[in-house]
Order: structure tokens, then sequence, then C-alpha cells
């Protein structure tokens, strides 16, 4: 490898996102833009109740709907389509039972949507309801009626996965021994990821008898896995491929694979291509979302402030499912106590199933949850000491080379205590805090608060951690990347590019890179956790040095010395005699030399050691930490928050693709902000409301307020260039920070999510009547085949 | 996307002999944001929309007199552009600038607001406040019904099959009267009003209350004026007491129509504030 080292050419510059421009002159083609000749289009029959068995299903009806192609239920798939990650307790179409309103039961292939739809509304389905359980906090009760598959290991039914803990010292003496004990109970309601391309699928037969299925997938390997597995197929005959993706935040995982599967499966039988795009109503009612969760919390300190013990309780409503709810669970547990000091650690987080909708991932994963309750509860506890918030924090929070409740020393790569002083100062908190503690108006006040956290990195200790990436010259002189990672709009392609650019020294314009094709890209993993410039930057930096390093070779055989004489005149390779040779010309020397340029990089995250039973260990490589701060003001007649500043101060390590950062933090604070305000999905009865977004409230653009944002680059020695990561945790402090706020401008805290107008006013929220025209609608159920009388409500 | 006919209408004759045309069930279509997300849901009960929103004698905006004339096809952009309106009607244009979004404000109409006679429509209120009549055509004649008693429930009007708003008119309010417009929305944009007032008054050259209009919105099944709690103004100075007292009173009239319902509990707090906040914007003289 050549030795030359010069300041970053790309790297860390600003740069232009490789999808912008496709993105911005509507040249991008999403799935619902595909049309292929003799395309069939797809519709599903969904559930009407939330817990029911199957009495009867009869397709042969929808056959007869002229234009129909095909039907399909469980029995076209291999064990009925049972599949899942972690847990396996969900079915490609529903098998004998149907736990959640909203699930898939049948799939219908025809000529056009309106005949799909016909097909599906003719399919004769008797449900017999079962009995139904609505409070997770009641679902691990001896007689709370079961939703979850049987187990045989002693453990209640409805419990997903194995409870989740972390242990340090004993925690309940610790309590007891400290002068100041809050003990508080905080409510996060569920979250729709609000993707703004809502889900779609196109699956085309091969001649060879496979399948190929373009899908914007969290995870295409792990839907040609699936797909494999569920079809009966060699994985080689099932390939998938990642179209341009409009959003995920963690919500294209299961929800695709399971419209993949039924689409496939209906290209198999019909020998035809076929779509299934939803609309945005069905993709609310059927698709995953954030859980709801019931925490428990008990902070315990010396009346200086200092933090000694941390007892938290959580119940982690997923719904009907488990999809990846059980990894959330455990990454709430590993953040529960925040990023903070303790003597001791009590934590035990239960992820149970409801028949409330399903959750699954979303940006954060178990974080916002969590943080929402520590980081009041801390503010809270300097209310009552007269401290300032920011000094507790200070106080207590991890530093450089602390040890974490869980055991892991921190050794590097630590910024919060600069994340903390950064956002006090361009706040001007201090000045702010004494001026709004002084408001008299009953009409209107202002507040501002303070949240803090830390996010472990990548995937911890959830699973085998690696990303590979290839790299090749093609004839033209440009340079073609490949992927296992996918970009839903995070800017991770951009990234890439910019590594690839950078290593290989050329302008990142030759660089090209491909959507992820499970045919030529290597399997890296899911894109989840934030994980994509870690894991998949290095593994891109490997690969291009890798290349780097047969283009030295070629450059110093041309030029007649070692390649350590080598140096770089732009994309030109200088040797001793000082004469600038293009980079073409290298190429074609190597080519001639008979080297093969292309080349693939591998890299895997460094091992992580965690005991599950006793809750300690090494959770994740590292961390990202952040503080934010949220300046609002209350309506006190009203309860109207408006937020009207916040200041982002994050430590991600060095950033690669600035732009990219600082949008994933915009972008971030705003869904956190819609998390705290005004985001609600409601379930009342099973039957979730709110099916479009005139009832489900994201921010609108004069809803964003202003955002100051910095970063603190404290490099990580395995991140490339030092970088660590960005996407969820940004998100993860802007509710607690808000709730902070409002809490001082009122006086009064707000323990539940989102802070709405009556939680704002009243302190509670209040209960509309509960309809099911909402999900009637979305899923154009003809209204007679509705449950007429309310299910049976457990308790 | 259910299928049917579209007509242009030229004029008011035209669009009134398209509609009472018994052959093709038709209806009027505006700028289409209410209708359009209806026939997304529900099965349309006309066979045919005939266009009404480029015909000019629904386009106008002028003063007639002591009246000012409003057309039902002009958009809430033209309203909040409207050097007139601004000044005879300030209530109408704060909240025609609250509706929904811009591509809404384009496209929306007054007309189609009355019509729709949705029970959280903004550009209702104003029109009650200001005392306006609609001006209905059918193929039978013509009549003038004040907005108020047009609307019948929630989503219920007495508008029957054939009849067109082509406009509306509004008395100039007396000397040195203001109106005002205050939402309460989830959001701060595309949001359905949980709550609204348009409010109007003037004073006596003793400051005392001699025209008061008080209009909440979204508060009863049925909108109309708060003459309660206009009648408690009446001869009053000016003051926060009074302020608070109307807003007590108008959140005591909504809860004596309503019934206590989910929503009561914050409804009534939330339009005592917004009352007396709107009563404030209008009485309070700043110096
Ligand atoms: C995203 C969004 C946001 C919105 N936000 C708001 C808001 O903030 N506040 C609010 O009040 N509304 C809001 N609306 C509703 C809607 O925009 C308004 O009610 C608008 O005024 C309707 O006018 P239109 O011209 O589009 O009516 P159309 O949809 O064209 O017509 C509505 C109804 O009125 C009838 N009609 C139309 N014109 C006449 C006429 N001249 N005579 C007789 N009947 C007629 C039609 O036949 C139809 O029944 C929103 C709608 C959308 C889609």
């Amino acid at each position: 490898m050549s030795h030359i080292t010069q300041p970053l050419e790309y790297v860390g510059r600003p740069a232009r996102r490789v999808d912008a421009l496709g993105k911005v002159t509507g040249q991008a083609k999403y799935i619902a833009d595909y049309r292929v000749p003799g395309m069939l289009h797809a519709h599903c029959l969904r559930s009407t109740m939330p817990h029911a068995r199957i009495a009867r299903l009869d397709t042969t009806p929808a056959l007869q709907v002229p234009g129909v192609r095909a039907v399909i239920t469980s029995e076209d798939f291999v064990n009925h389509g049972l599949y899942g990650f972690p847990v396996r307790d969900k079915y490609m179409l529903a098998w004998q039972k149907v736990r959640y309103v909203g699930e898939a039961i049948a799939t219908v292939a025809a000529d056009t949507p309106q005949a799909a739809l016909a097909g599906a509304q003719a399919i004769v389905c008797e449900l017999e309801p079962l009995p139904t359980l609505f409070d997770a906090r009641r679902a691990l009760d001896p007689d709370a009626p079961q939703v979850g598959p049987d187990r045989n290991d002693g453990q209640h039914p409805n419990l997903k996965g194995d409870h989740m803990l972390v242990r340090k010292g004993d925690a309940e003496t610790e309590l007891a021994n400290c002068p100041i004990v809050l003990d508080r109970r905080y409510f996060t309601d569920w979250q729709e990821h609000a993707y703004i391309e809502p889900e779609g699928v196109l699956a085309m037969p091969t001649p060879e008898g496979g399948v190929v299925v373009y899908a914007p997938n969290q995870s295409p390997f792990i839907n040609q896995g699936n797909l494999a597995m569920v079809l009966g197929l060699p994985a080689n005959l099932v390939r998938v491929i990642q179209p341009t993706v409009g959003g995920s935040f963690g919500g294209k995982d299961d929800i695709i694979y399971e419209s993949s599967a039924q689409a496939a499966r209906l290209a198999l039988i019909t020998g035809r291509p076929v779509r299934m795009v939803f609309s945005r109503e069905e993709s609310l009612v059927a698709s995953y979302k954030r859980d709801a969760m019931h925490m428990d919390i008990r902070l315990g300190a010396d009346r200086d402030g200092t933090l000694r013990a941390c007892w938290f309780r959580g119940i982690l409503d997923s719904g009907a499912y488990a999809s990846e709810t059980p990894f959330t669970a455990w990454r709430a547990s590993i953040h529960a106590m925040g990023a903070y000091r303790y003597n001791a650690c009590d934590v035990d987080v239960y992820c149970v199933y409801t028949n409330n909708g399903y959750a699954g991932a979303f940006r954060g994963f178990g974080n916002p949850e969590v943080c929402f309750a520590v980081e009041q509860t801390v503010d809270e506890l300097a209310e009552m000491l007269g401290m300032d918030p920011i000094d507790l924090r200070l106080k207590n929070c991890l530093r450089l080379g602390d040890e974490t409740a869980h055991g892991q020393k921190l050794n590097e790569s630590v910024g919060l205590i600069e994340c903390i002083n950064t956002v006090r100062r361009i706040s001007d908190w201090d000045r702010r805090r004494a001026e709004y503690s002084r408001q008299t108006s009953t009409e209107k006040r202002r507040g501002i608060g303070v949240a803090i956290m830390y996010h472990g990195m990548s995937l911890g200790a959830e699973g085998a951690d690696h990303a590979g990436a290839t790299i090749s010259v093609l004839p033209d002189y440009s340079v073609d990347l490949t992927s296992g990672l996918t970009d839903y709009g995070t800017g991770s392609r951009t990234v890439y590019v910019l590594i690839a650019a950078e290593e290989l020294g050329v302008n990142p314009d030759r660089v090209h890179i491909q959507r992820p094709d499970t045919n030529t890209a290597i399997d890296s993993g899911p894109t989840v956790a934030s994980r994509s410039t870690v894991l998949g930057g290095n593994a891109m930096r490997a690969a291009a040095r890798n290349l780097r390093q047969t283009l030295d070779l070629a450059a110093a055989d041309l030029l007649r010395c070692d390649p350590q004489q080598l140096v770089r005149a732009g994309e030109a390779y200088v040797g001793p005699d000082e004469e600038a040779v293009a980079w073409e010309k290298i190429v074609d020397h190597a080519r001639e030399m008979g080297l093969i340029l292309s080349a693939h990089g591998k890299w895997e995250a460094p091992k992580i050691v965690w005991d599950h039973h006793h809750g300690r260990g090494t959770p994740y490589m590292a961390y990202v930490y952040g503080a934010q701060v949220a300046e609002v003001e209350v309506d006190l007649r009203t309860g109207n928050t408006q937020v009207l500043h916040i200041w982002a101060v994050h430590d991600i390590g060095k950033v690669i693709f600035p732009q990219g950062a600082y949008g994933q933090l915009y972008g971030g604070i705003t869904q956190g902000l819609g998390y705290a305000l005004t985001e609600q999905i409601t379930y009342p009865e099973g039957y979730i409301q709110e099916t479009n977004f005139e009832s489900y409230l994201i921010p609108t653009s004069v809803d964003v307020p202003e955002i100051t944002a910095q970063f603190i680059e404290s490099a990580y020695s395995y991140g490339p260039y030092g970088a660590k990561n960005i996407a969820e945790p940004s998100l993860v402090p802007t509710a607690p920070a808000i709730a902070n706020a409002i809490a001082h401008a009122t006086g009064r805290r707000v323990r539940e999510l989102p802070m709405n107008l009556e939680r704002v006013l009243l302190g509670h929220d209040l209960q509309p009547p509960f309809s099911r025209k909402p999900v009637e609608a979305a899923l154009k159920i003809p209204p007679r085949s509705m449950p007429q009388t309310a299910p049976r409500v457990y308790a | 996307m259910p299928m049917f006919d579209y007509v242009r209408a030229k004029s008011v004759a035209e669009a009134v002999e398209l509609l009472a045309d018994t052959q093709c069930v038709s209806r009027p279509l505006a700028g289409g944001t209410d209708v359009l997300v209806q026939v997304r849901h529900t099965p349309p009960t006309f066979q045919r929309l005939v266009d009404v929103s480029r015909i000019p004698e629904m386009k106008i905006i002028e003063r007639q007199g002591d009246e000012i004339c409003v057309g039902a096809a002009v958009t809430y952009t033209e309203i909040i552009e409207s050097a007139l309106l601004r000044e005879t009607a300030t209530c109408l244009v704060e909240a025609s600038r609250l509706v929904g979004g811009p591509a809404i404000a384009n496209a929306g109409t007054l007309g189609g607001n009355v019509a729709n006679g949705a029970a959280c429509a903004d550009g209702v209120p104003p029109l009650v406040c200001l005392d306006a009549l609609a001006h209905v055509r059918n193929s039978a004649g013509a009549r003038a019904v004040p907005v108020a008693d047009l609307l019948s429930g929630p989503h219920e009007t007495m508008l029957q099959r054939g009849d067109l708003i082509t406009h509306f008119t509004f008395p100039v309010m007396p000397d040195g009267a203001r109106s005002t417009f205050i939402k309460l929305g989830r959001r701060n944009a595309q949001a359905i009003s949980r709550l609204n007032v348009a409010a109007a008054g003037a004073l006596s050259s003793e400051g005392r209350v001699i025209f008061a209009r008080v209009v909440p919105g979204s508060a009863l099944p049925r909108l109309r004026r708060f003459v309660e709690v206009e009648n408690m103004l009446i001869g009053e100075r000016p003051s926060e007491a009074l302020f608070e007292t109307a807003g007590a009173e108008a959140s005591r009239a909504m809860v004596a129509v309503t019934g206590r319902r989910w929503s009561t509990e914050y409804k009534e707090i939330a339009l005592q504030g917004l009352v007396a906040r709107a009563l404030r914007q209008v009485f309070t003289v700043e110096n």
C-alpha cells in the first residue's frame, strides 16, 4: 500500500448527493412507477377482527371474478409461510388465526387493480372471534388471553423472546439508602414511520422457474432468504433487487417480505409479473409501528445531586407479532438508565403480545421510549434539588474512562461533556432559563429544556456484525461500487462514493454506486441500527484500498519506481521524474499487465460480549452521544405547544458527508417533534383510528422550528476516518427535551406521549368514541362484512 | 377512482341549466378539495361534476354601496390578496390564511366550504360573524338565505339538488368595528380546527360596546352566532373581567347544546380562552 499521506480531499467536504438530481427531477423510479408488459395487480384480503379463528376460507368465488388470475392463501407456502426473526411467529398469509385488524389472509392477482379488489372482496372468509388482549400491562397475567404461540420453556406465551435485563450491584438496597428517591411512571405511544413511499413490490417469474423481486427492502438478503424458504426454491433462483426507496425509518422489514412472498408466489403460479402497491390507508392499517411502552422508573440520588441508583421496569407492547421487537426491548434495556454513572442499576424490559396491530423496527429502536422517561426523571430530580438541569447532568454523565452500568469501560470517543457544554453555550441556556423562570403571564409562557442521550453503535450483541463491498473499474474508466446495505434516502450511497473516491484518489463524479442486488452485492446484514457508515464504510474503504494497491502497482511499473515514491496530483500519478500521468493511462497499463481491476472488501465489527442471564458485559462496540435543547411557547389556555427552537449537538465521530449528516439530524429532530407533540396511533378495541395524514399528524414545514446544529467529531478508532453514526440518535433526545421545556414553561409534567393539546392542558388524554369506519374505508370492506358486535374485551 | 362525467360551465345560467338536468345527477365542483377527497372512499352520489370554478360572475370581490359582495368561487388566496376584504372583513382574511396550506388555499373556495357543511369549516364562522347572505340560484329562480340558516347540521345543508351558491353579501360593519379569527388546530397547517372563533365588535365614543359578534366554530353541531354572549357584551366597557366572563358564557352555551361529550372537558376550557382572546383582540385599543 502506498504511504502517501495527504489531507482528506473528499471526505468531510461539501458534496452533492448521488441521488439528489434524480429525485428532484422526478426521474427516480419507485415501485409504483414500474410497469412491465403483462403485469398483474395484487390485492390482499385483510382481517376485520383483532383476534379470530379463520373458520372458513373459500377462495373459489374470487376466481369467478372477471380478470382474476390467481388467489393464494397460507396453503401456497412451505410450512404455511412461517417466518420471522428473532422469533418465528408470523405467516406470509395468516394460517388458522388472525391476531390483528389488517392482517393479510389471502392475496388475489388480477388484470387490473379493480379486479384484484373485487376478487379479494369475493373471497368467503368467516372469522370466529377469540378473546382479545389490548392492555399490555396485563399480558403476562396468568389468566390473560393467549395471543402468542405456545411455548414449551415454561415462559408465558404472551412474552416475546426472553425478558431483557441489566444488573449492577443491588439497586433496591442502594435506593433504600438514598436521601432522594423519585418514582415515576411514563408511557410512550405507537408511532407510524410515515415513509413517503407506501409499500410496493414487483415480482417477475424467470424462465428457469425462479423469481426476481423488486422491493424497497430493509434488507434484500433477508428477503431472499425468506423467499427461498417459503417458496421452496434454491436461493440462487431468487433474486432481490432494490429500487429507489422513498424512506423507511425501520419500516420496510417484515411487511415488505410478506408482500414480496405473496407477489412472488402469484408470479410463479400465473407466469406473469405481479405488482402489489399499498394505498396510504392500507399501509397505515397493515404495517407495523413503533411499539408503545409502559415504564416505571426510580432514581436515587444524594442531596448534592450525585446519582446513585436506577431501577426500571418496562413493558413493551409490540402487538400481535414479534418482528424485530425483542431486539428493541434489548436496546431499550441497555439505554434505560440513560448516559449516567450509577452505583447500582436494575433494569427489566418485557416485550409482550397484544392484539393492538403490531410493532417492529423504528428509528431509535427502544431508545426514544426510555430516553423520554429517564431524561424527564433526571429533570425532576434537578427541580427537587434546586439544581440547574444541565449542571446535574454534567455532574453525573458518562465521561472518557468511566464504566457504564453494564460494565463496559469507555476507552475512547466519548464526546458527551463537550456536547452538553456546547449546547449550553449556543442556546444561551443560562440566560433563557433564568428569564423564562420569571414569567407571570396566564396566556402564553415560554420554557427551555434539555435532554441528553447515548446510543450504542450498530447491532451490538444482537448478532454477527459485518459488511462487504465491491469496487471495479469499468471500460469507460468509471468506478462501479456495490454495497449490501441499502440507502432509503439516508445518504449512505453518497458516503460510499466519497470514501471510494478518497481512497482511490479519483474525482467522485467518476464513481457510481449500484443499488443492492442479491446477485451482485455481498450480504452485509440488515441495513438497521445506523450501521451503514461504519460497517459499510469500512468495507468500502477496504475494497477501495485493495483496488488502489493494484493501481499503485501498475503506476509504479509504468513510472519505473517503487510504489512508495508515487505521489498524486489530482487524479494523476506522479513518479520520480515529476511527470504527471493520467489515471486512465494507469488503468490501461494495469489492464495490459493483466491485472484485475476489481476488488472487494469486508469488515467485521469488534467482538461483543453480553451475558443475557446476568445483564452484564459490553453491549456495543462504542456509543454516539448527543444533547438537545428545546425552547417552547405553551398556550396556557389551550395546551397548544409551539417549539420555537432546537439546538442540537451530537458527537458522531468524523463527519464524512456533512450535508447528509445535517440532513439526518434535521430529519430526526422533525420526526422527534412529531413523536413529541402530534403523532398518535390509537387501537381502541384493536381498530386503528388514524389511517391517513389528516388524522396521523406529522409536522409540516411551518411546525418545524429553527434548528441550530453542531457536530462534535470525537474520533472513533474503528470507524472509517474516525466516523461513528447519526441516523437514529438524532431523534432520541427531541421529545424529552420538549417535555422538559413544557414543564419549565407550565410547571407541570406531561408523562405521556404524544404531548397533545389535551395532555398539556388537562394532564391526561381524552378518548374519542371508537369507530371501525377508518379501517373499513382503508381496506375497502363492504360494511356488512365488518363484525357488528364489539369483540369481547379482556377485563 | 370512481367514474363520473365532468363539464365546465362558462356562466351561472349555463351552470344552473346543467345542474337542473334530470337525466344526469349533477353536483357543482369548485376547487374539488372536498369532493375529490370524498369520492376516494365513498361512491359518488352524482354522475357528473359541473365545474363552476371559472365562472366570472362567481369570482367577483367588490363593494356595492353598503354591502360587500364575494363570489362563491373566490379562492382563499384571492381573499387573502384582496385589499377590500383586508379592510372590511379581517376575520375572513385571517381565516383564509389559516386554511390548509398554500395548495388548498389556491384551489379551495368559500362556496365549497359553505356547501360542504363541515362543523369545523374555517370559512363559515367569519361569514356568519359578518351576517352574510348566501345567494342561491336554481332553475326555479334565486333566493338569499343567511349563511347560518343554510347549515342544518354536520355535513348537512339546506341546499337542494340543482342549487348553486353564486355569491355572498354582507353589510359593511359599523364605523370603527374590528374583526378577528383564531384557529386552534393540532398542528400549524393542514389541520382540522379543534375549535375556532370569529369575532367582531365596535365601541361607542364613550368606550362602551355597541356592536358585538361571537361565532365559535367546531363547537356546535350547527354553527351559529352566540347571541347570548353578544348580548352580555353590549353596553359594557371592555375589560379583562368582561372578556373572561364572556368566554365562560360561551363555554356554558356550548355545553348547554352539546351536553358532555368526550371532548367537552377540553373544549370548555379552551373555548373560554379563545373567546376571551378574540374579544381582547377586537376591543383592546392599542395606544
Ligand atoms: C389537505 C386539505 C386541507 C384542508 N384544510 C382545511 C382547513 O384548514 N379549513 C377548512 O375549512 N377546510 C379545509 N379543507 C377542506 C376544503 O378545502 C374546504 O372546505 C374548501 O373550502 C372546499 O372548497 P372547494 O372549492 O374545494 O369545494 P369542492 O370540493 O369543489 O366542493 C365541496 C362541496 O361544495 C359543493 N359546492 C362547491 N361550490 C358550490 C357552489 N358554488 N354552490 C353550491 N355547492 C357548491 C360541491 O358540490 C361539494 O359538495 C381542507 C381540505 C384538504 C384536502
